[in-house]
């Protein structure tokens, strides 16, 4: 499997660098320009022009390529045009934590309530439960997120002020006691994990209900029910166990889809994650800085591909890498 | 076989559990780090803390860098001024005022601006206008105790007049000795006899009120960045621990989330903040700025939208409106030359469509101005004749009579210069048809509304008015291409009238020139008026300038828009001036959570 993973990483190489290529070649010849805020009226001419020389973009772009290319390979992703020109990597830094944490948890919470819906749907196949939570999480599955969190933010932070509406933590917070802030972190966290949950969840909810419908059918649990097991143990034991095998494989694609949902979550509760990086980035023309955050998306998005293929070769020992 | 499998799946969901809440704790340790100092307790942390919502984050916190409108704003709490100013409202004159001398007399009810925070004690002016003298207080201190000296403004001049450096502020450099051959002669301009004299020369006479404005840039301390080479002043780390000596100090400034100030209790210019602690928060979607504003999360909101005040106000009394204004305006954009023979050959040609002012008079007379401002800024937008704001009264000619919404007039002027329905009842003139498309700019839901109105005012007499929205960065570059025919925008006026830059014929040099106007008289007339040493001696020439303007319609100038903020009742004191909403933030107090009136 070693030898697997290698190999998959050392493919992985090629690809990612041909991703940032790509990128560097969008972003230079689509229109605007990162100088473009200091040409107004009262700011001289030179500035613009000075600040284009500072980085380098007076260079035809196949010489701003070589260039680039010559300090990538050297680990030099370079200096964001957009942020007080801190190189980009203490950017991301500062933002990963914060999207991998909202990720990381949306992850944990689409699979739990999907897993739970899936399971109930099709242990009651055809009920008017199944049919209502089917309807239900189609519904939500189906609504735009950000148009999903506007309204959240409306219901639960204005009519009914349960939950904030933006940022990571109270004013104030830095002077919490460790439990306490936390508990706020937490706190503000509900609005945008539901949204971000109940989205994912509703698709996960149907693989889960085909897996298990599948499972249920098979001689095993019938056996199992046979032997007189209670109906609890036979779902969650038998059934439920096997059922999860090609879930499995799910969360490592859908890592992307959490990470582009961030996006969007992030500029409206206003958090400083990779999402708002890469959305700012992008409008103020910060070349360095949208490379660097598609070299960490694109990365996030093969190492979870090859972690969901690795997974699934470890849960279940009938597949050999 | 299975159960080996299963054991390992749920192995493998407690690991991921396991791994969340190492994660979770990372982010939120991160967080905490980026925070230090002194936490007010007691009350709760609001009851001493103001907050106002910010679109987006400081780019510096160094004011020679600093160019985004909330960097001004807490570079003007953090660092001193060599004087203070004021806007007049009476008059629409700035005034500027040391402490013991003032640039004129202040008119009864203006003047609440305490100079104490200037560091200039005083000004002269040479006789012939060449050179300004400076004398300096010298109890003025930088929060680390070192005196504030008149070799921190020598200084900070040679960084902003710095290439490499690349200040947004070189062009108030540009009447220093030297400036007229490229470079300034700091050792010449700038003179520091000793440490409470500063002269600055000039190369050419100068108007006072403009040699205060160009030489009051904001100083930094020489002592803390004397060592720090050109070409790491940007990324220098200084810039996060910015050394000032006005009322507020930076306590924590967490990139993209927030920034907090602490009143600096030792400082003298004018005082300490009243309020101990003022934080910035970055909410860059502006329904929930306002769902904040709502919930009183946050105390001050800039740029509300009028469709939205009264759906706030009602549900929440604990808010109110204040405006400000008139600095801002839309206006459509008619390219009165053709641009692709300009592109092509350099030659100037008048626009097929717009080339005719008498064209541009009747495409105004078209649109309903009044129907854009009663359907969506209501009482905050006034019809705009030209670009001197009705605020800067001294200039501003209030006998102009607004062209009137009247398409029956504007049918009429378009026949006489030749332009007849077709069949399809579109005019047309020499087989080509009055067509064009609209640009604006994406995300600006007020320019929207009224290019809908316009498409179908024009609609109305016959001319078809495409729209098209494009994304801001693109708009503007090809704004300044002049690859448009026809758009929507809108400008920010200067408090110093000076608008050679958009109406100058030299279009080479005149950037902001995107329509290709040209009037040797308006040329005349701001060249005269930039003579004039008193800017009110130059009133007459403004007159004429915008009867010119208002004549030959190189624009149709939509409305003025007061600027419209959100204000918490909690908040006393405060007073908006044109020159800036935060203009005497030092002074606001903040009424205790238990005395606000519901």
């Amino acid at each position: 499997m070693l030898i697997y993973i290698l190999k998959r990483l050392l493919i992985a190489v090629p690809l990612v660098f041909g991703v940032l290529t790509l990128t560097f070649f969008i972003t230079r010849l689509a229109p605007g320009d990162p100088a473009a805020f200091f040409i107004q009226p009262g700011i001289s001419p030179n500035v613009a022009e000075q600040i284009r020389a500072q980085y380098g973009l007076n260079d035809p772009v196949p010489v701003q390529y070589v260039k680039w290319l010559a300090n990538v390979l050297q680990g030099d992703f370079g200096r964001s045009f957009s942020r007080a020109q801190q190189p980009v990597f203490d950017v991301i830094a500062q933002a990963l934590p914060i999207t991998v944490t909202i990720a990381g948890l949306t992850l944990v919470a689409n699979f739990t309530i999907g897993m739970l819906v899936g399971i109930i749907s099709a242990v009651r196949q055809n009920s008017f439960l199944d049919r209502f939570l089917t309807v239900t999480f189609l519904f939500f599955y189906s609504m735009p997120e950000f148009w999903f969190a506007l309204m959240m933010i409306i219901l639960f932070a204005l009519k009914y002020p349960l939950f904030p509406a933006s940022g990571l933590n109270e004013i104030g917070a830095e002077g919490f006691g460790p439990v306490e802030f936390v508990l706020d972190r937490l706190w503000h966290l509900v609005l945008p994990l539901t949204v971000l949950s109940i989205n994912g969840a509703a698709g996960i909810a149907r693989y889960v209900r085909g897996s298990m419908l599948e499972v249920i059918r098979q001689d095993y649990i019938r056996t199992a029910r046979a032997k007189g097991l209670p109906e609890n143990v036979v779902i969650f034991k038998h059934a439920l166990r096997n059922a999860l095998l090609p879930v499995i494989t799910l969360m490592g694609s859908s890592l992307p889809f959490i990470f582009s949902g961030a996006l969007f979550i992030e500029v409206i509760f206003a958090f400083p994650g990779m999402g708002r990086v890469t959305v700012e980035a992008i409008f103020a023309r910060d070349y360095p800085l949208i490379i660097a955050s598609t070299f960490v998306a694109g990365s996030l998005v093969v190492l979870g591909n090859l972690f969901a293929d690795v997974l699934y070769a470890v849960a279940d020992p009938r597949i050999k890498l | 076989m299975i159960d080996i499998c299963t054991k390992r799946v749920y192995a493998m969901f407690r690991l991921a559990a396991c791994l969340m809440v190492v994660l979770f704790a990372l982010s939120s340790c991160n967080h905490r780090n980026g925070s230090q100092g002194v936490v007010v307790k007691g009350g709760g942390a609001m009851d001493s803390t103001l907050v106002i919502a910010m679109l987006g984050d400081a780019d510096y916190l160094n004011p020679v860098l600093g160019s985004t409108v909330t960097s001004g704003n807490i570079i003007g709490l953090i660092y001193p001024s060599l004087l203070q100013s004021e806007f007049d409202t009476t008059t629409g004159l700035l005034n500027y005022m040391a402490l013991e001398k003032k640039l004129r007399e202040v008119t009864p009810g203006q003047g609440k601006k305490d100079p104490k925070g200037a560091l200039a004690k005083s000004w002269t002016m040479s006789e012939d206008q060449r050179s300004i003298t400076y004398i300096l207080r010298n109890d003025a201190f930088w929060n680390d105790g070192k005196r504030v000296v008149s070799g921190d403004f020598k200084f900070s001049y040679q960084l902003y007049g710095n290439p490499v450096i690349a200040s947004a502020r070189q062009q108030y450099l540009a009447e220093l000795i030297g400036a007229d051959k490229g470079k300034v002669d700091f050792d010449r301009a700038i003179l520091t006899p000793d440490d409470t004299t500063l002269v600055f020369r000039f190369y050419k006479p100068v108007p006072e009120h403009l040699a205060l404005y160009h030489t009051s840039l904001t100083p930094l301390p020489a002592h803390q960045w004397k060592n720090v080479k050109p070409d790491e002043f940007r990324h220098s780390p200084l810039n996060l621990q910015p050394l000032g000596a006005g009322p507020y100090k930076l306590k924590s400034w967490q990139q993209q989330q927030e920034i907090v100030l602490a009143s600096s209790r030792s400082s003298n210019l004018p005082k300490p903040g009243t309020i101990p602690l003022i934080t910035f928060r970055v909410v860059p979607d502006y329904t929930v700025r306002l769902a904040q504003l709502q919930t009183g999360a946050v105390d001050v909101v800039e740029g509300i939208k009028p469709e939205d005040f009264t759906r706030l106000l009602k549900a929440n009394r604990q808010i109110e409106i204040k405006t400000v204004g008139l600095r801002v305006y839309d206006y459509v954009g008619w390219s009165n030359i053709d641009q692709n023979e300009y592109h092509k050959s350099g030659k100037i040609r008048p626009h097929p469509l717009f080339g005719s002012a008498r064209v541009r008079l009747a495409l105004t007379e078209a649109i309903d101005r009044e129907a854009i401002i009663d359907g969506y800024l209501g009482e905050y937008g006034v019809i705009c004749n030209t670009d001197i704001s009705p605020s800067l009264k001294w200039a501003c000619n209030e006998r102009l009579v607004p062209h009137s919404f009247d398409p029956a007039a504007a049918t009429a002027l378009l026949r006489e210069e030749g332009w007849l329905p077709g069949p399809d009842g579109i005019l047309q003139k020499q087989g080509r048809k009055f067509s064009f498309v609209l640009y604006t700019n994406a995300g600006n839901a007020r320019r929207n509304y009224a290019s809908i109105i316009i498409q179908q005012n024009l609609r109305s007499i016959g001319i078809d008015c495409k729209l098209e929205v494009q994304e801001s960065n693109v708009f503007f570059e090809s704004l300044q291409q002049r690859k448009f025919d026809a758009w929507m925008a809108g400008w920010s006026i200067g408090l110093e009238i000076d608008p050679l830059d958009v109406w100058g014929s030299d279009l080479k040099k005149s950037r902001f020139n995107f329509t290709g106007y040209q009037n040797p008289r308006i040329d005349a007339l701001c060249e005269l008026a930039k003579q004039k040493m008193e800017p009110t001696g130059a009133r007459a020439y403004w007159l004429e300038y915008q009867e010119i303007l208002h004549r030959d319609q190189p624009i149709t100038f939509l409305y003025w828009m007061k600027e419209t903020q959100g204000f918490s009742r909690r908040i006393e004191g405060e007073e908006l001036n044109i020159s800036g909403t935060f203009y005497n933030i030092d002074d606001w107090r903040l009424r205790p959570s238990a005395n606000v009136a519901l």
